[in-house]
């Protein structure tokens, strides 16, 4: 026992060293939250400071989208993406979505965003396009 | 006396083996404490303002104990930190399976990133019983040396 | 009696061994598709090497751009066949792994996961593709750097701005990399370029965006 708390004791040491020295970087209080996924309750507050991007096929969003949602998918990339960034401005949050046929597609539309476009601010909907469905009921 | 010599030389192997794992995998977590407290947290057993101070705690404990084992100084508290260390880490990872959680860690962090469930709970289960295993040569060593 | 007895059980000892197997050449396909490629096809062939025919249930795929077809509803015993994914490449980049799910009635195997992966070569490297200025902010240029991959090494680039608000200028820094200075006329109106990459020699275009946003810049 006697041996147990003063290596317990010695291993505190280097501890808080390390804790000392970790504690600008770490989020003491509370877990760095998933960054990217937001609900669907989370994007409908932020209201008119929102961009909905769906990042399903063509022929999915012309069957339906949210509303004023802009089409940005890795098909026409290249086309879209202009069109896309001509309604963006910095102080608005982008949601990207996809369905569950296409649940990486958000994904990687995000990533798109962040890395090459460099943007801010730019989160998928936890549940997609079905978890959109649901809300709109 | 030169078989008793043996089988000592034999533990003498297994407790710098046993120490030097267990050393090994406190560095690998001490190099990235803010990472190992994700992987503490993912396993939900803990709130989050516990498992971060623990990922900065728990790995230098392991670097401690790994060398009391080899150097064979508090080897006594070494191993029954370690096993029960070994024990809890098992049981957790045990817990974390049943109830569908998908965790990356097990004794080794973020090295052991790649591993399935069965290879993290093979190796807990063979660091517990040579854990055990030295414990108890421990204590015997330790109750005839009292004596 | 006997005779009866040795039937049922020759029979329950056929039944026993008699299965379906479908055993696959390979699960996982890596593609090398070519630059200007539309799709990459993977091919994945499989043999019953079972005693009993294995019929497909279901064929699907993780992604809307990948297609899958079997070139048979239900495989006899000993005969071969195929699954094919066709993956549609877009405007995608890097690596892309997709999935294959194929449910069959074999209960040993009843669903396997084909993996085909598609490593798209990326002639050039656009850092950032988007920049922009707030309304009012300083008239100063910002830049993007263009990193040609070793593999189709770049002499040289010409960048054409589709609107004459936006002033470019190329400059090439060495070891396949270039520095495309952007400059907007102004920044009192929200203006907005599509800017048009091309390696000399290539047919092939690339792209970068540059505008002036509607908002303010931010400090």
């Amino acid at each position: 026992m006697r041996q147990a708390l003063v290596l317990a004791a010695l291993a505190l040491l280097p501890a808080i060293g390390q804790a000392i020295y970790f504690r600008d970087k770490v989020s003491w209080q509370s877990p760095i939250p998933a960054s990217e996924m937001v609900t669907v309750a989370q994007a409908r507050a932020w209201d008119g400071n929102v961009i909905w991007v769906d990042a399903r096929p063509d022929a999915e969003f012309e069957r339906d989208h949210v509303p004023d949602a802009v089409p940005l998918n890795e098909d026409r990339w290249n086309e879209l993406l202009p069109q896309f960034l001509a309604t963006w401005s910095p102080e608005k949050r982008v949601v990207v979505y996809c369905s569950s046929q296409s649940c990486n597609a958000s994904r990687e539309v995000a990533r798109r965003l962040r890395e090459e476009a460099q943007l801010r601010n730019v989160f998928v909907l936890q549940g997609g396009w079905e978890e959109w469905l649901k809300s709109r009921k | 006396m030169a078989q008793i010599a043996k089988v000592k030389f034999v533990w003498r192997i297994v407790d710098v083996v046993v120490g030097g794992i267990f050393i090994y995998a406190g560095a690998i977590k001490a190099l990235d404490p803010v990472r190992f407290a994700s992987d503490i947290d993912n396993y939900k057993i803990l709130p989050w303002t516990i498992s971060v101070r623990l990922a900065f705690y728990l790995p230098w404990l392991e670097i401690f104990c790994g060398i009391a084992l080899i150097t064979r100084r508090l080897c006594l508290g070494g191993l029954s930190i370690l096993t029960a260390l070994v024990c809890v880490f098992t049981v957790a990872t045990i817990a974390a399976k049943i109830r569908g959680l998908d965790i990356t860690c097990g004794c080794f962090g973020h090295a052991s990133k790649n591993w399935n469930f069965s290879t993290h709970l093979g190796l807990d289960l063979v660091l517990f019983g040579l854990v055990i295993f030295l414990l108890c040569a421990c204590v015997r060593n330790f109750t005839a040396s009292e004596r | 009696m006997r005779t009866r007895i040795f039937a049922f059980t020759l029979s329950i000892f056929l039944c026993a061994i008699a299965r379906a197997e479908l055993k696959w050449e390979q699960t996982a396909v890596e593609l090398h598709p070519t630059a200007g490629d539309k799709e990459a096809v993977g091919h994945f062939k499989y043999q019953n090497t079972g005693s009993q025919p294995v019929r497909f249930k279901s064929v699907h795929t993780s992604c809307g751009c990948t297609v899958a077809q079997s070139q048979k509803e239900e495989v006899p015993p000993g005969e071969k066949g195929e699954i094919t994914a066709t993956f549609k490449i877009g405007d995608r980049t890097g690596t892309q792994v997709k999935n294959v799910t194929v449910e069959t009635d074999d209960p040993d195997h009843a669903t396997t996961v084909l993996t085909l992966k598609a490593v798209i070569p990326q002639e050039l490297e656009i850092n950032p593709t988007f920049v922009f200025w707030g309304q009012g902010e300083a008239l100063k240029s910002k830049s993007i750097v263009v990193r040609a991959s070793k593999d189709f090494p770049v002499k040289q680039l010409k960048v054409t701005s589709s609107s004459p608000d936006f002033q470019t200028k190329v400059e090439q820094t060495g070891n396949g990399q270039f520095k495309i200075d952007i400059q907007p006329r102004e920044t009192s109106r929200a203006i907005a370029a599509k800017l048009l990459i091309q390696p000399e020699d290539s047919p092939k275009v690339f792209y970068a965006t540059a505008s002036v946003t509607n908002a303010p810049a931010i400090q």
